[in-house]
């Protein structure tokens, strides 16, 4: 007995030894948002929490049967999504759930990359232990599928890959000795909407009730021209970070009979701020002020920074926050820059084919710089679509490039069960458009594997490209529509029928005259 | 019965002997200018055929990628090895192979029905340009080695056995009906008629029938022999490969169906509308069905085993669970090695008729669904139930005349019937 | 010969060749038949259904051995009494209860009962003390049903070998002047939670995690009491005050019951915040518990400052409820009143009645899992049952048996075993293979089956059967005729 109590008094004490570390949480939140040159705004919300000097687990830590596990406690930082984390030992987390394709050469960078169409789930875990990596991205996709309410469950094996290079770690990869792998699946028909956005308001501190967070009004957020949640987390040697965030760009023009750029808070999210989080540390707002036009910015910006106006939400308001801006004049959209891209490359791919057995994917590269760029590309395809990579050709104004393809990885389709994975290294000479094409079959598929509405097609993946300049800033391709032969779903048993009754016509009439016997009739007279 | 004069020459005349060349090389120019393109058609190669899925192989193998990991390539290592090492990869030498592979079919079924009529092997016979022209000039062989489907390969491979084999040069039948076996897994059923031929005599029995002739006591030796080349060509393909994945790529496909592309045989759309839970069994069934008829057709055709190869042509053209056009296309011009019992076909016009109809059908109806979009699957379906129909009529009409040509002619007042 | 050749003298019409071709036939449709079998066998392996229902029966009676010792001083003073407190604690319980008196040495798994020197009734380990005076046959058996059989109770969790304590602060609005921006969970789980999940840990695992949450508003508005500024909860609303919709409590990524234990911060304009009586009086409690979910602790701070850290001082109190409630929630027994407890707590008595009680609990759900494993399988002919389900059958079975014959098992060690048996069970049970066809009726099969055997295997028969019966005729030597 008293062996017992020493026991627990030593377990006290050491616990109080850890009481200050499980105090070190931090939570901030930033919310930006920048006029767009055709008129809209994007804003992105941001909302941080560093729980600091935490690691991600070991998974070898993990068994089957007895999950022994260290006491979780946190205040800021999410229960929910730190139980699966620690539950199959993640190292790096990120998805992301979009609706709308971003515009890449009006709407420039997106301040989050991941604006890939549809859901994204990708993640880095160490690999050891009696759990498999396999076995735990299958749990991660359930376990996440059900805190947010979306079918990640269906990015299965037949949408799972893992590709080498086009999304390396975005914080740092712990050193436990062992190796760590990404597995990494998209579904493009997954949108995001207000189900999904509801548990996603759960993680923070302060919900939806206060802070920069009170003004995700799902209304307004959803009928928005682009829109998409983020969820990342990330160890780097300060902790593991969670970063939760939501872009949209909203179109003040839409509403308005004049042709006027004014927003404010108000008009954007049909909220203002009432109340902040008292949690946070720091919840800024910060507008980028247009570099051309008259405009006004209400109220008066506490800082100013380059181009940058700050406003930092104290403990306490006074009065609700609301922030706008109002312009002297109509938008005027520069004509001269109606072609010209925002971004060092513009993507076009595209689809050729009329027939449902076969095809061609073109991907038309155009490099906005005078430099010659490298480009990472992606394609993750299913396997209802079979690239024939010998008839792979590059073309600069219609002569014949090959040379500008380079490192290509590919990792074969299994019919009915794996992706393909196909990486390559693309050159792209100085302002010079490279046009891509591959020659493609389509599968003919089981009619238990066409999803309910078959005739609808299915959606594609969308290719990744990653400029060598910036491995960060990834670009999405837009998801291509593949429509694929589909046999008669009402036809099973008639087939059965049909095709058995010729079967078995054909085999009983050579059994007939292989066994029976010959005979010879005499005919009576005048028959 | 009358025996008819295929009157044996010991010079062709000049005609017959410029006949075979031109013939090649009418063929050649349609294979050079490529009238259609014919590479993508379902009808005339299958993904175990197709010259696309063969040259992505050989890409990915140049590239060093496994092309056996995947689904797209399902062609033989002997493929992989021949395409990517001795034989240059353009499109015109292609054109100028795949006719070769033909005019060498071709040869070899004029040499057949040479050792058939019992003649020499450089006499020659009146019928001779007939048969090289059946063969040349059949649009289900024809359109196929057009469309560079390497089921001519394999067309050429059979008929050079069986050629082999009625010259009694055993081991280079066995050795061309091993490197049919690994190129085609279904021609399995070739098997035994191949043996046995070896061991009897490929002349015209079917109007005198009688037992076995042939020293089954050399089966053992046959057989041992063939295991042999066989094996050495599995070693020579893992070898090649680097591994033996190719197994289940090649082989395995014709048993388990992993590609459902559409093409002229029953499997197919069988498969894609099967119920998950029956689909290994009935894999199994129709699997194990191909098998069933090979032991019963060469114990009934035991005196004249070239006729059971025959009939076994046809039933392979039905049945396999990648055919192409030329399949079927091989059962049709073969007839024309056994004129004998042309007058003993039992509904000839009825089971031409059919042909006809499918062969309009097929590419009418398979375009309809897949390129102009106004059709659907079921069209394809039934016309390929068309065709299976034409086929084993075809077969069942060989079968009838083959038996009933020993009964001899009818005569007034007499009907020859089944029991 | 007038007409054609006669057929019986072509060498392929001979009885041999036609035997012999309907003989390869079969040879190829027989050699198919364990491909046949292994392509559409739903592996069924059999379940020991009649043991199953035999051992269910004989665990009606399961029964567990207990030894009281009585002092010398007792039964020097009454020879009857330990025969007359066995007579009315066996009376009310399932257990094999044997008291007698001392016979001057304890044994190892026996619970002596001593004189105590003061008034009061002191338990220490596995050590009961009682003072002499007050020693007769119904208060001491009293005293020792409450030790040894506890009563059911509504409130106790079902077992599970592992739980997850799930420990929330949760402030209703913390925008309303006043927030609790952190508390020491860490350090009040380990002062008061883990010497109970220590002292418990034979019996079950325990994951512990702890959370905060900063906008936790109640789904109804609590009562304003007219009298002192102050607000109360109605018994109704008790029941519906946890308010899962808005709440991110534990959803418990695993499988494993989640315990909740909660402590409610009203936003400061709604303070103080009491609990009602049915009456609709303020009471002096500020917690109350979930039967099977958890407990909760209203904690109503005093005003100042804006901003808080409870420290493992302010929370002394709630962790003590929260303590008090876990102990409730887990079933671990309370001591009769007059009883005071000892130092430790819980004490031997109280961990080995509470092992007792599982086990029995455990062994009854066991085989009511089984049984029912077991007749649902009997129940649908096309489920399958896979080698998995019936190892765990097996196994879970030979667990109860071993059970049965536990007559030197230690309690802990029959705990184990009980658990095991449980945990199988319901692996069993829960097996996912057993799903695979449940929608398959057997028509389907047939309707799937005929279109291809109904017309290419009945030729195949009658021809088989024609040549055994012309085989059998000829073999009586009667002349078959030919043609």
């Amino acid at each position: 007995m008293y062996l017992i109590s020493t026991l627990v008094l030593l377990l006290c004490s050491s616990t109080i030894a850890l009481e200050n570390l499980v105090l070190e949480e931090e939570y901030t939140e930033y919310l930006s948002i920048r006029s767009l040159r055709d008129g809209k705004v994007a804003s992105s919300f941001s909302f941080k929490t560093l729980l600091r000097d935490a690691s991600p687990r070991d998974p070898r830590q993990l068994s089957f049967d007895d999950n022994q596990d260290a006491s979780q406690h946190y205040t800021l930082f999410p229960l929910t999504l730190g139980q699966i984390l620690r539950q199959y030992a993640i190292t790096e987390l990120h998805l992301t759930l979009n609706a709308g394709k971003w515009n890449y050469d009006s709407w420039g960078v997106p301040d989050e990359p991941g604006v890939g169409p549809g859901a994204e789930l990708w993640a880095w875990m160490a690999d050891g232990g009696t759990m498999s990596v396999d076995h735990r991205w299958q749990g991660l996709r359930n376990a996440l599928a059900g805190l947010f309410c979306a079918s990640l469950g269906s990015l299965d094996e037949q949408r799972t890959t893992s590709p080498q290079y086009a999304f390396p770690p975005e914080g740092t990869i712990p050193d436990l000795g062992l190796p760590h792998q990404i597995r990494h699946a998209s579904h493009a028909s997954e949108h995001v909407c207000t189900e999904n956005l509801t548990p996603f308001l759960k993680l923070l501190p302060c919900k939806s009730s206060s802070g920069l967070a009170s003004l995700l009004n799902p209304h307004r957020l959803f009928d928005a021209d682009w829109h998409g949640m983020g969820i990342h987390v990330l160890w780097n040697p300060d902790g593991i970070e969670v970063h939760l965030n939501f872009q949209l760009v909203s179109d003040p023009l839409r509403p308005s009979t004049v042709q006027k750029q004014d927003w404010s808070l108000e008009s954007l999210f049909d909220r203002t701020i009432q109340k902040s989080c008292p949690v946070a540390v720091t919840s800024q707002i910060s507008v980028s002020l247009p570099s051309s036009g008259m405009y006004r910015i209400t109220p008066e910006p506490h800082t100013l920074q380059g181009d940058n106006a700050h406003y930092e939400l104290g403990s306490s308001l006074a009065e609700p926050f609301n922030v706008g801006i109002e312009w002297a004049g109509e938008l005027e959209y520069p004509s001269a820059l109606r072609d010209s891209s925002l971004m060092p490359i513009s993507i076009h791919r595209t689809l050729q084919g009329p027939t449902q057995d076969k095809g061609r994917l073109l991907v038309t590269l155009r490099n906005n710089g005078p430099n010659e760029l490298k480009v990472l590309y992606l394609e993750t395809m299913p396997w209802l679509l079979q690239f024939y990579l010998h008839t792979t050709t590059m073309h600069i104004d219609g002569i014949p490039r090959n040379d500008l393809i380079s490192n290509v990885s590919y990792i074969l389709p299994v019919p009915h069960y794996q992706p393909a994975t196909f990486e390559s290294v693309l050159t792209i000479p100085g302002n010079a458009t490279v046009r891509y094409s591959v020659d493609v079959t389509k599968a003919f598929l089981r009619y238990t594997e066409h999803p309910p509405d078959a005739q609808r097609g299915w959606d594609l993946p969308p290719a990744v490209f990653v400029p060598s300049t910036d491995s960060l800033r990834r670009m999405y391709a837009p998801a291509l529509l593949v429509d694929l032969a589909t046999p008669d779903f009402s036809m099973p048993y008639n087939v059965i029928i049909f095709t058995c009754s010729v079967v078995a016509f054909i085999f009983g009439s050579t059994f007939n005259l292989l066994t029976r016997k010959f005979v010879v009739v005499h005919l009576p007279e005048g028959n | 019965m009358t025996e008819k004069t295929w009157s044996p020459t010991s010079r062709p005349t000049v005609s017959a002997s410029y006949a075979f060349p031109a013939m090649v090389a009418v063929r050649l120019l349609v294979a050079l200018v490529q009238p259609f393109d014919l590479i993508h058609d379902h009808q005339l190669s299958s993904p175990l055929t197709s010259y696309r899925n063969l040259q992505e192989g050989i890409h990915l193998f140049r590239n060093g990628i496994d092309p056996y990991s995947g689904g797209v390539f399902r062609h033989s290592p002997l493929y992989l090895s021949l395409f990517s090492t001795l034989i240059p990869k353009s499109k015109t030498f292609s054109a100028v192979l795949w006719t070769l592979c033909d005019a060498l079919g071709a040869y070899a079924l004029v040499h057949i029905w040479r050792a058939r009529q019992g003649l020499g092997k450089h006499a020659h016979s009146t019928r001779d340009e007939l048969v090289a022209g059946a063969y040349l000039f059949n649009p289900y062989l024809f359109l196929p080695s057009v469309a560079l489907s390497t089921s001519s390969f394999e067309n050429m491979l059979a008929l050079l056995a069986l050629m082999f084999a009625s010259q009694k040069k055993q081991s280079k039948a066995l050795l061309a009906l091993s490197f049919l076996l690994h190129t085609s897994l279904s021609s399995l059923v070739l098997l035994a008629p191949v043996l046995l031929l070896l061991l009897s005599d490929p002349h015209s029995h079917l109007a005198s029938p009688r037992a076995f002739s042939g020293d089954l006591k050399r089966l053992p030796s046959l057989m041992a022999e063939f295991l042999l080349y066989f094996s050495f060509l599995a070693v020579a393909s893992c070898l090649a490969s680097g591994g033996i994945t190719w197994v289940s790529q090649t082989w395995g496909a014709s048993l388990t169906l992993p590609d459902l592309t559409p093409n002229t045989g029953l499997w197919w759309y069988f498969f894609t509308e099967m119920f998950d839970h029956f689909r290994p069994f009935f894999l199994m069934v129709f699997s194990v069905h191909l098998l069933i008829y090979t032991a019963p057709v060469c114990i009934k055709f035991q005196y004249d085993l070239l006729y059971a190869s025959f009939v076994l042509f046809g039933i392979l053209g039905i049945f396999k669970a990648y055919p192409t056009l030329s399949d079927p296309g091989l059962f049709i011009t073969m007839h024309v090695l056994f004129p004998e019992v042309y007058p003993y076909l039992r509904y000839p016009i009825v089971t031409a008729l059919l042909h006809l109809h499918a062969s309009l059908l097929m590419p009418l109806f398979h375009n309809l669904w897949l390129a102009q979009g106004t059709g659907n699957a079921n069209f394809f379906y039934a016309s390929t139930l068309v065709f299976a129909c034409a086929n084993g009529a075809a077969v069942i009409d060989a079968l009838w005349a083959g038996l009933r040509i020993a009964l001899g002619e009818e005569k007034e007042g007499w009907v020859i019937a089944q029991e | 010969m007038d007409g054609p050749r006669n057929p019986s003298t072509i060498f392929f019409q001979y009885e041999r060749i036609r035997r012999s071709i309907i003989a390869s036939y079969w040879i190829v449709i027989i050699l198919a038949i364990p491909l046949w079998w292994q392509t559409t066998s739903i592996e069924r392996l059999s379940l020991p259904s009649s043991e199953v229902y035999a051992q269910a029966e004989a665990h009606r009676g399961f029964q567990l051995p207990v030894r009281i010792i009585l002092d010398s001083e007792f039964t020097k003073r009454d020879n009857s009494l330990a025969l007359e407190v066995q007579t009315v604690l066996k009376d009310s319980s399932a257990l094999d209860i044997r008291v007698s008196g001392s016979s001057g040495r304890s044994e190892g798994d026996s619970y002596l009962v001593l004189p105590s020197e003061s008034q009061e009734i002191r338990v220490e380990g596995r050590e009961l003390f009682f003072p002499l005076e007050k020693a007769s046959a119904s208060v001491l058996a009293k005293t020792l049903a409450s030790f040894i059989l506890p009563d059911k109770d509504h409130r106790v969790v079902q077992y599970s070998p592992r739980y997850r304590l799930s420990f929330s602060l949760l402030n209703e609005d913390s925008s309303g002047g006043q927030v609790v921006e952190a508390w020491d969970a860490s350090n009040g789980i380990a002062r008061h939670i883990e010497p109970i999940t220590s002292a418990l840990s034979v019996l079950h695992n325990f994951t512990i995690e702890s959370q905060a949450q900063f906008y936790a508003p109640l789904a109804f508005e609590p009562l304003k009491l007219s009298e002192d500024e102050a607000y109360g909860l109605t018994p109704e609303q008790l029941t519906v005050f946890v308010n899962s919709a808005e709440w991110t409590l534990s959803s418990s990524s695993s499988n494993d019951p989640v315990l909740h234990f909660l402590l409610f911060v009203p936003s400061a304009s709604r303070r103080p915040l009491k609990i009602l009586n049915k009456e609709g009086k303020p009471t002096n409690s500020n917690s109350f518990l979930i039967p099977q979910w958890g407990g909760i602790v209203i904690a109503n701070l005093p005003e100042s400052p804006s901003k808080i850290r409870l420290s493992t001082d302010d929370l002394k109190s709630s962790f003590t409820t929260f303590s008090q409630q876990l102990l409730t929630l887990l079933g671990v027994p309370r001591l009769s009143s007059g009883a005071v407890r000892s130092r430790q707590q819980p004490t031997g008595w109280q961990i080995d009645a509470l092992l007792r009680y599982r086990a029995i609990e455990n062994v009854v759900r066991t085989s009511d899992t089984l049984r029912s494993t077991v007749s649902l399988v009997e129940q649908i002919p096309n489920m399958p049952v896979g080698e998995k389900v019936r190892n765990d059958v097996r196994d879970a079975l030979k667990a109860l048996k071993s059970l049965s014959s536990s007559s030197n098992m230690t309690l802990t060690g029959i705990l184990a075993t009980s658990r095991d048996a449980l945990t199988l069970s319901q692996k069993a049970f829960f097996h996912p293979g057993m799903l695979a066809l449940l929608y398959f009726p057997v028509e389907h099969k047939y309707a799937v089956y005929t279109p291809l055997f109904a017309s290419a295997i009945i030729p195949l028969v009658v021809a088989a059967m024609r040549e055994v019966v012309a085989w059998r005729k000829q073999r009586r030597g009667v002349q078959v005729p030919q043609g």
